[in-house]
């Protein structure tokens, strides 16, 4: 139970400040639409970013449908060739991330630009922030993610 | 860290700072942080200077070195003066502020570091000096900083320093 909203899930407690949370979530759902990114690569940093943070909750969820080896072996990338040069640009960057902005490398940048261009690595660092504040949010609130289902 | 910018802008000159900036090159997600950017400084229940107070503190945890050179006209009109701004560049923030200031710290600092970790305490003193309503917001708006903030230290060509610069909302 959150301590902030009792039995109300993550988004359902972000729902409740509509004026915010619906361009919050409006946000959110805009990284599975983006041109420069494709939606599968998008979720496996959403996972990692999971993944990092310890949130069960997150990595359970599936915003967008994977192939289920990808999500099973998503925490061993490094070594797993099921995982794309360009996946693995992205998911390198997505830890930097996670642990030092700030410690992110040119190199790591060149890379993701390499596969999806600036605007993808601009795009990556917006659905990285905004993931990694959903995550938190729901950790601090105590409060289970839903999800918003964006590969209905 | 690296030494220059790693994005182009997309080089207008609109005077809205978020679609003159590299942010402006993904036409899928800028409406979405132009509005929500508004809506955390305009449909809240928090005041601008406290607003401003959560996001100076955040910027410190992220290190942003711009984020931390801006002042919103809108929180100086509030009220927020240098002198408090001062204040919470410390890590221990015991004096000169409010307890309600304090707290609002307190869940900047938790959100950063530990946001598993909340304590019962806090969790309790939050209850007691904010309305629930407030906390949403302090909270949406602290998620909001934080993951933006994070975005312009990893898109590279941040200065050491900075003057401070005041800069309206941009809509």
């Amino acid at each position: 139970m959150s301590w902030i909203a009792g039995e109300l899930n993550r988004e359902q407690i972000i729902a409740r400040a509509p004026a915010i949370g619906g361009h919050f979530q409006r946000l959110y759902a805009s990284f599975y639409q983006l041109s420069q990114i494709p939606p599968e690569v998008v979720e496996l940093c959403r996972l990692r970013l999971a993944q990092l943070h310890r949130s069960e909750a997150d990595l359970a969820l599936e915003e967008y449908l994977l192939a289920a080896d990808k999500r099973e072996q998503l925490h061993n990338w490094h070594s797993v060739a099921a995982f794309s040069p360009a996946e693995r640009a992205c998911l390198e960057l997505t830890e930097v991330h996670a642990m030092d902005c700030s410690a992110i490398t040119d190199a790591q940048a060149d890379a993701v630009k390499e596969y999806f261009g600036e605007a993808g690595l601009v795009a990556l660092l917006q659905a990285l922030g905004v993931f990694d504040g959903f995550i938190r949010l729901g950790l601090i609130w105590q409060a289970a993610p839903v999800g918003g289902k964006h590969h209905d | 860290m690296t030494s220059g910018a790693r994005v182009s802008s997309p080089g207008g000159n609109t005077g809205n700072v978020i679609r003159d900036s590299a942010l402006g090159i993904v036409p899928e997600t800028l409406e979405h942080y132009l509005a929500l950017n508004a809506a955390i400084w305009d449909a809240g229940p928090l005041g601008a200077a406290e607003i401003e107070l959560a996001r100076l503190r955040n910027a410190r945890h992220t290190g942003c070195v711009l984020c931390q050179a801006v002042r919103y006209d809108v929180a100086v009109a509030d009220g927020l003066s240098e002198d408090k701004v001062q204040l919470i560049r410390d890590d221990d923030v015991s004096g000169g502020l409010s307890e309600r200031e304090r707290l609002m710290l307190a869940f900047v600092d938790q959100y950063n570091v530990n946001p598993a970790g909340i304590s019962e305490a806090l969790q309790q003193a939050l209850l007691a000096a904010f309305t629930k309503d407030e906390l949403l917001h302090l909270s949406l708006l602290v998620a909001w900083f934080n993951g933006s903030s994070r975005c312009a230290v990893a898109l590279g060509g941040m200065p050491v320093e900075m003057p401070r610069m005041e800069i309206s909302v941009p809509r």
